[in-house]
């Protein structure tokens, strides 16, 4: 049992070095095509994450630029105070946003270390008397055009185009994805195919001299494994890194202030590298055994 | 050990390799196939392990229904069965000894069985200073050697040789026929397809002459013609 181990071992790494442009060709594409399907399940889970921060009913926020004066700063207020609109509002000044940001990015001291209160925008947090989306619409839009104002964000406009961003992101790089999955496989298909071709004689020989089925087929299938395996562990680390720089990028965003809730947890990046390996796997097992079904005839 | 009951075998385009083949094989016994090229002797022999199967017929192989087998028997019957080849079909990355073992080795045989079997089979055909040479190294009569070394490392009750020495001088093929003589006499089977006009001659041992796919001739001492 331990020798024929050992077999299996031997022979496929001996297989796969052999045939290495190919090898790292079908390791690389898998690589990159489930950093995709990973970046994209960020994206998502990112974007499921900003909205569910701003579930407060449909409260919307007035961002003052950080240099707007008093005077301007007073005119809001004033119409805050007397719209009858307007049922209630709560002000977060610049050292309020700062605290409030160094909690949200806790676990990234060297971006809260980046900041200092001084460019925070103050901001009103703004609840209407009625929540209808259109009516919001109608006063935010008449609030971003006070002076003063850096940016009105509402709920639902957020929301929005959170949900859109994402969407079309993440299903992009989706479909990209399954199409590099799918010429992963294909890859594999055929560098097993190439390796097979390159053991012909010892296939011959081993089927002559009564090797069963399974035994000649199994250092194959390891094979295409180990593609699919060693190319989604090579995503793994392409993962922390969209985590690091492109979630980030979002989280610094000016563009669309509600990016910035845009995180997600070390565990979620750790759970979909888990399902990474796993398709990896699955992939170069099924090209694998395509190859061989189709090549060995056996 | 090995019995043909009407045997037909018709390749693509109606070549016919075999007709109606009828023939019993004892255990222990010598066999020569003799025949002009294209007269069905290969055929003859892969039908026996199932490189091929038989359109017509029975062929029984140890006991066993060769044609009725299931695939993943095949392999087990093989075991069974040692091959040699005219081209001697080593693997010529690795050595003698590597070339046998291998033998045993993709057949789950315990690493300890392989290390006692192999110098002891290697001994048997003449080799054992010359086991870690690569194939390309050896002279035409050295790797058929090694091809029979590799055939009867597991002990097969059956040897199929197709044309063993048809690469070989007169000279060296004597002396491979003197080890597979050998080893008939300790029990082994051997079915041998031949062209060689001489070493029939000279054993006078069981002759089948094929011709067209039939067997025209089935003598117990014969002679090529």
């Amino acid at each position: 049992m331990l020798s024929r181990l050992w077999y299996y071992v031997r022979e496929t790494f001996v297989s796969l070095w052999r045939n290495l442009s190919l090898t790292l060709a079908a390791i690389l594409t898998v690589a990159i095509s489930l950093s995709l399907v990973g970046a994209s399940l960020l994206i998502r889970e990112g974007a499921d994450r900003a909205t569910a921060q701003f579930q407060e009913g449909v409260e919307f926020i007035v961002f003052m630029r950080a240099d707007a004066s008093p005077e301007q700063d007073g005119a809001i207020r004033n119409v805050l105070d007397n719209s009858p609109a307007i049922s209630g509002y709560t002000y977060v000044d610049k050292n309020a946003a700062y605290l409030e940001f160094q909690q949200l990015f806790a676990d990234k001291p060297e971006l809260v270390e980046s900041v200092t209160s001084e460019v925070m925008p103050p901001s009103y947090r703004i609840v209407p008397a009625d929540p209808d989306a259109g009516n919001v619409g109608e006063i935010a839009r008449q609030f971003g055009e006070q002076p003063g104002v850096k940016e009105v964000a509402t709920a639902t406009d957020a929301i929005r185009q959170i949900e859109d961003f994402s969407n079309r992101v993440s299903q992009a790089l989706l479909v990209a994805a399954v199409v590099l999955v799918g010429v992963s496989a294909l890859l594999i298909l055929n560098t097993v195919f190439t390796a097979i071709g390159a053991r012909r004689q010892e296939i011959e020989v081993m089927k002559l001299v009564g090797a069963t089925n399974w035994f000649i087929r199994i250092p194959f299938m390891l094979e295409g494994t180990i593609h699919g395996l060693v190319g989604a562990a090579l995503a793994v680390p392409a993962l922390f890194v969209v985590d690091d720089q492109v979630l980030a990028y979002f989280q610094k965003s000016d563009a669309v202030p509600l990016f910035r809730g845009f995180a997600v947890p070390e565990g979620f990046v750790w759970d979909t590298s888990i399902w990474l390996l796993l398709i990896g796997g699955v992939v170069g097992m099924i090209g694998s055994a395509v190859a061989v079904t189709r090549y060995l005839d056996i | 050990m090995i019995r043909l009951e009407s045997v037909s075998k018709v390749f693509k385009g109606d070549v016919v390799a075999l007709k109606n083949a009828t023939a019993e094989i004892q255990r222990g016994e010598f066999v020569f196939l003799v025949g002009p090229s294209g007269s069905g002797k290969s055929t003859f022999i892969r039908l026996l392990n199932r490189e091929e199967v038989a359109d017509e017929g029975r062929i029984m192989v140890a006991g066993k229904d060769v044609g009725e087998m299931g695939a993943w028997k095949v392999p087990y019957l093989r075991r069974q069965i040692g091959y040699i080849f005219q081209d001697y079909k080593l693997l010529p990355k690795k050595t003698v000894y590597e070339n046998v073992a291998f033998a045993l080795e993709v057949i789950g045989r315990p690493r300890q069985v392989i290390r006692t079997q192999v110098p002891a089979i290697l001994e048997l055909v003449g080799l054992s200073r010359k086991s870690e040479r690569l194939p390309d190294e050896l002279s035409g009569g050295e790797q058929q050697r090694v091809s029979i070394a590799r055939a009867f490392v597991n002990r097969p009750l059956i040897l199929l040789a197709d044309e063993p020495t048809g690469n070989l001088d007169p000279a060296t093929s004597v002396g491979i026929m003197r080890l597979l003589d050998r080893i008939n006499r300790s029990g082994t089977t051997v079915v041998m397809a031949t062209h060689d006009r001489g070493i029939v001659d000279t054993m006078r041992r069981r002759v089948i002459a094929l011709d067209r796919g039939v067997i025209r001739r089935d003598e117990s001492q014969g002679v090529y013609e």
